[in-house]
């Protein structure tokens, strides 16, 4: 492991104070992807800014009854909230069907934001990869990519994002709120968080560089009723998704009201379908509108060489995730 | 002698080292600690073919605490070496920088010695290192015009026929002809390979994650030519070989000329990322398999053909036909095996070599012959039996193939549950599929000793049972200490058992399913030995314990050795385990994720030493099956020729939920022909043959043949419904 200078802030402002502005600086959170990355030579920082226990660890109701999940309380205390478990219940779901007990025990509500993609060629240092190395091109477009991302990838990355947790928080149209040094803060909608690849392929996210997670923000529970998260994998339990999708549904009768849909490792954000939840809206559930809806939202993919089959998976995992959503309640 | 105590052989006892391991008081070869001990980081090659033409170690050599950086241009000469690789066998020697070629990509070209594991890792990521890359070969399907025939298969002939297979095609009611690939898959013990070597003077000593004791000690006395008396090896637990640990590799011998060259003890311990690349892997098998039966079910012809891969340096290939070969009865059998080259490491033995990817061609097309027969599969293997090795006209020492079948259709209701239509039951989004397979592994024995120490205080006996046996998670330690209390008629816990120390008597070691077999019928040659020899000293032909006899002869104390070893006889019989697999899948219809609902196996394997371990045994070995089956593969970068997947979050082994219910039937069985304990080994008859019964079973739900392993839900949406 390369040597790094280790800090320990005892508040948000002496945090973003610390940060050196630049690439050389991350904030650690439960360590279970940065420290990872560190120790294969892939993430190589000289600071590292602790903040797991910087008091962002509540849960609290807001105004307009909404909730706001503290950045650094962890996925399971997360998930397993009360509050959460009541109202936003598809955020449960997505959460729990993640890593392990003692991952989820670990890793902090704002560093689920920040994980990094699972693309092989990330993780090999000998291999090529924009998102590592800027300039050292994309194996993956030519090369073991059926894993890869069917939507807005581009030709310098092809990676996808690897979170459960941040497809649902797409699906329920969240916002992260995020503090800087000058001691303003903003706030920025879920949707806009992440970013795709285009040419800079190095950013995962629109957060400026320095600028700290304090909480995530939901809105008003729509869902608490009618909603499924289907993650579809090759092993049962602590493999990330092939393909996942995030649905919540608002129903009178048998018709839907308001949607809130995000799929999930199909691009290098969450992949939130938001014409096909204006689709879904003021129409009756059944299966064959579930499948015009799927049609929808599959209609703008471009597979690679190997991962065509991730539309036809996509679409059923969706319909799935869909039926399953409505029939609940 | 022979009365049984409770805890003797065939009790379910638990693990004698259960509590130390749970404790993490089991010292494992990482775990000894010495003063001055330096620590050593491999480098790997970054492409697969060509040669180094510079190494600029300079950066890496000024950091903090390094202590040597060892390349092949100040390597020490390996006198074992050369300029040749041997084939792989279990003792072969281990070269590593002796020369700047490379031969594929992860080879080792260099290590890092520091005072800590984190230095010596860092300074090996600052080692620049550059090439003259050659196109390498690395893609199976583009190199199947240079296939050849081996001399040998893993020592079995390459190919074997008998009768006419063309004929007994034609002559064929029903017949397919079918092709199915294993994939590239990797063994992974959770106990990572390490070697602490210390060297004093001209005797070096080696803590190694080993199955093979004496092998290591053969390996490391070779690779450096010097005597085998001054090689120590020690491996007191082993985490876990799965045949990667036969043979000690290259790693071994780095970290004992790095010890040499530093002059310190040195622990080298390979990565999990290396393991990918440092320690074997089993190879891609694409098997051709042709079957002809009559209307009645009759086999009139077996085909079976394999083609694999090796590597530049060595060749080694798995004979995926062994099972075939002797299986049923056929009198027309034509079994291949091919080969070629490509720039990937030598691949080895792993978890049933042969068995586990031949099981699958083989019973997954006996499955795909009882669907074109309209026959139940389990009566096709019933009808095809025999009691004769149709591959040597030998008898077998005992076969109760059809005895496993038929238990384990009972326990099952396979009559009841079995419907020869696939997608004949859905549940919600689920469909329900059965399966069976029929398996069988070779039940070796080999020359084993021991030696048993007994003291006397009192009345009181204890014995202490030494050999350089190894357990490598199996269970070895608790079977030997029921064998001694069986043979002395001791209870357990007066009994010690030590092992995995090269100074102990000679054991064949952990491997190919010999184990159980050959170390416990050693421990009780030397326990006989030591009773006969009490009796002489006492004076008496009576049975007296042997507390009596010791007071008798007026000793304290004793020591006496005991080796076993096939007679004659043994080579007279075809000696084998068998077993029955039956299981019941739920298949996804949208996505295509399958769900092991329940699995029943049962064996036939001579005497059970502990019931408990020996479930244990096949526990594991059916967790492998269900790996290969479902979740295992690596993949091989098409343009740099690397295993692009080289972690546990993109090689997937099973998890517990994977599993399902499993039940484990032993079949009594008594066969003294095989040793005269009557003892069979197990640890790979719990592979053999369960991907088939898996992949039987998803055809079963949902009309889908899935021939290429894994079964991922991508293949299962991809492949199309045939039936």
């Amino acid at each position: 492991m390369r040597p790094f200078q280790f800090h320990c802030p005892s508040s948000a402002a002496e945090a973003l104070q610390k940060h050196s502005r630049d690439q050389k600086t991350h904030y650690l959170g439960g360590g279970t992807n940065l420290i990872d990355l560190m120790k294969e030579d892939v993430e190589r920082p000289d600071h590292l800014i602790e903040v797991a226990d910087l008091p962002f660890k509540e849960i609290t109701q807001t105004a307009n009854g909404g909730l706001m999940l503290g950045a650094t309380l962890n996925n399971n205390k997360t998930a397993n909230h009360r509050l959460v478990r009541k109202n936003f219940p598809l955020l449960t779901m997505a959460m729990l069907s993640a890593a392990t007990e003692q991952i989820r025990n670990m890793a902090t509500n704002g560093g689920n934001l920040l994980q990094r993609t699972r693309c092989p060629y990330y993780f090999e240092t000998s291999m090529p990869c924009n998102k590592r190395e800027p300039g050292s091109g994309c194996g993956a477009l030519n090369g073991a990519n059926s894993k890869s991302a069917i939507f807005g990838w581009s030709e310098s990355c092809v990676a996808t994002h690897p979170s459960d947790m941040c497809v649902a928080l797409a699906a329920l149209n969240a916002k992260v709120h995020v503090e800087q040094a000058d001691g303003s803060s903003r706030v920025i909608p879920f949707t806009e968080f992440h970013r795709l690849p285009g040419d800079q392929p190095e950013k995962d996210t629109n957060l400026e560089t320095g600028e700290l997670i304090t909480g995530i923000e939901l809105p008003k529970s729509e869902f608490p009723d009618h909603y499924y998260y289907y993650k579809v994998r090759e092993r049962s339990s602590y493999a990330f998704a092939l393909v996942s999708a995030a649905v919540g549904l608002q129903m009178q009768g048998n018709t839907i009201i308001k949607a809130g849909l995000a799929l999930g490792k199909v691009a290098h954000k969450p992949w939130k379908l938001e014409n096909v939840e204006r689709f879904l809206e003021g129409k009756e559930a059944s299966l064959s509108t579930f499948e015009a809806a799927a049609e929808l939202a599959f209609e703008d993919a471009q597979p690679l060489s190997k991962n065509e089959y991730k539309i036809e998976l996509g679409k059923k995992t969706l319909v799935q995730a869909l039926v399953r959503a409505a029939a609940r309640s | 002698m022979e009365t049984k105590t409770k805890t003797g052989i065939g009790n379910p006892i638990s693990r004698l080292e259960g509590k130390l391991k749970v404790m993490g008081k089991a010292k494992y070869s990482s775990e000894f600690s010495f003063e001055n001990l330096a620590f050593a980081q491999g480098i790997q090659s970054t492409i697969a073919s060509g040669r180094i033409t510079a190494i600029d170690t300079s950066e890496a050599e000024k950091q903090e605490g390094v202590l040597k950086i060892i390349t092949y241009q100040n390597a020490l000469e390996l006198k074992g070496y050369n300029g040749r690789f041997e084939s792989p066998s279990t003792k072969g020697i281990s070269p590593s920088l002796q020369t700047p070629e490379i031969h594929f990509y992860g080879e080792y070209i260099g290590v890092v010695v520091a005072e800590t594991f984190e230095q010596a890792r860092y300074a090996a990521n600052l080692i620049k290192v550059t090439y003259a890359e050659d196109q390498h070969k690395t893609n199976f399907e583009e190199h199947l015009d240079s296939v050849y025939k081996p001399d040998k298969a893993n020592g079995n002939p390459a190919d074997t026929s008998w009768g006419d297979l063309e004929a007994g095609l034609n002559q064929a009611a029903a017949k397919i002809d079918v092709t199915y690939n294993t994939p590239i898959e990797h063994h992974h013990p959770m106990e990572l390979h390490n070697i602490i070597a210390v060297w004093e003077g001209d005797k070096v000593t080696a803590y190694a994650s080993t199955q093979m004791v004496e092998n290591a000690v053969t390996t490391i006395a070779e690779t450096f030519q010097m005597p085998k008396e001054n090689v120590r090896v020690i491996t007191p637990y082993v985490g876990g070989g799965f045949g990667s640990k036969l043979q000690l590799r290259e790693h071994a011998t780095l970290g004992i000329m790095a010890a040499k060259m530093v002059d310190r003890p040195v622990q080298l311990t390979v990565t999990r990322h290396e393991m990918f690349t440092a320690i074997g892997f089993r190879q891609h098998n694409r098997q051709r398999m042709r079957l002809g039966a009559d209307q009645d079910g009759n086999l009139t012809a077996v085909g079976h053909d394999t083609t694999s891969h090796t590597s530049f340096t060595e060749e080694f290939q798995e004979t995926c036909g062994l099972m075939t070969r002797m299986l049923y009865k056929t009198p027309n059998s034509l079994v291949t095996h091919r080969l070629m080259k490509l720039n990937l490491p030598s691949p080895r033995w792993m978890r049933a070599p042969g068995e586990a990817p031949g099981s699958f061609a083989l019973e997954s097309a006996m499955d795909e012959l009882a669907h074109e027969l309209r026959m139940d599969p389990a009566e096709l293997r019933i009808q095809n039996d025999t009691q004769v090795d149709p591959s040597n006209d030998k008898p077998f020492s005992s076969r109760q193939l059809v005895e496993c079948i038929r238990i384990g259709a009972k326990k099952f209701d396979w009559k009841n549950k079995w419907n020869p239509k696939p997608g004949h039951t859905q549940k919600d989004n689920w469909m329900v599929g059965y399966g069976m397979s029929a398996s069988s592994r070779a039940a070796p024995y080999l020359k084993s000793s021991a030696e048993v120490t007994l003291k006397r205080d009192g009345d009181a006996v204890t014995a202490v049972l030494k050999t350089d046996a190894t357990d490598i998670g199996t269970g070895t330690y608790t079977i030997l200490g029921q064998t001694v209390a069986e043979t002395l008629n001791l209870d357990i816990k007066d009994v010690q058992v030590e092992l995995g120390d090269s100074k102990f008597p000679v054991s064949p070691g952990s491997g190919g399913s010999w184990g159980a077999a050959s170390f416990a019928n050693g421990t009780r040659e030397a326990c006989l030995n030591a009773i006969n020899n009490l009796k002489t000293l006492a004076s008496t032909d009576e049975d007296l314990t042997v507390a009596e006899l010791m007071k008798q002869a007026k000793l304290n104390e004793l020591t006496a050795t005991g080796t076993a070893a096939p007679t004659e006889e043994f080579d007279d019989y075809s000696v084998y385990s068998f077993g029955a697999n039956f299981c019941e899948v739920w298949v996804d219809k949208d996505t295509g994720m399958v769900r092991l609902e329940h699995f029943v196996n049962v064996a036939s394997a001579g005497k059970i030493l502990n019931p408990k371990t020996a479930y244990g045994q096949i526990i594991g070995g059916i967790t492998w099956g269900v790996g290969q089956a479902l979740t295992e593969h690596s993949e091989v970068e098409p343009n740099h020729g690397n295993f692009i997947t080289r972690s546990f979050a993109d090689y997937h082994v099973p998890v517990n939920l994977d599993l399902g219910k499993i039940d484990v039937v032993f079949v009594p069985e008594e066969d003294y022909i095989a040793n005269p304990m009557g003892v069979k080994g197990i640890g790979e008859l719990g592979i053999t043959s369960i991907a088939a019964a898996i992949g039987n079973a998803v055809f079963n739900a949902t009309g889908r043949r899935v021939r290429d392993l894994p079964i991922t839900p991508q293949k299962v949406i991809t492949t199309p419904v045939t039936a």
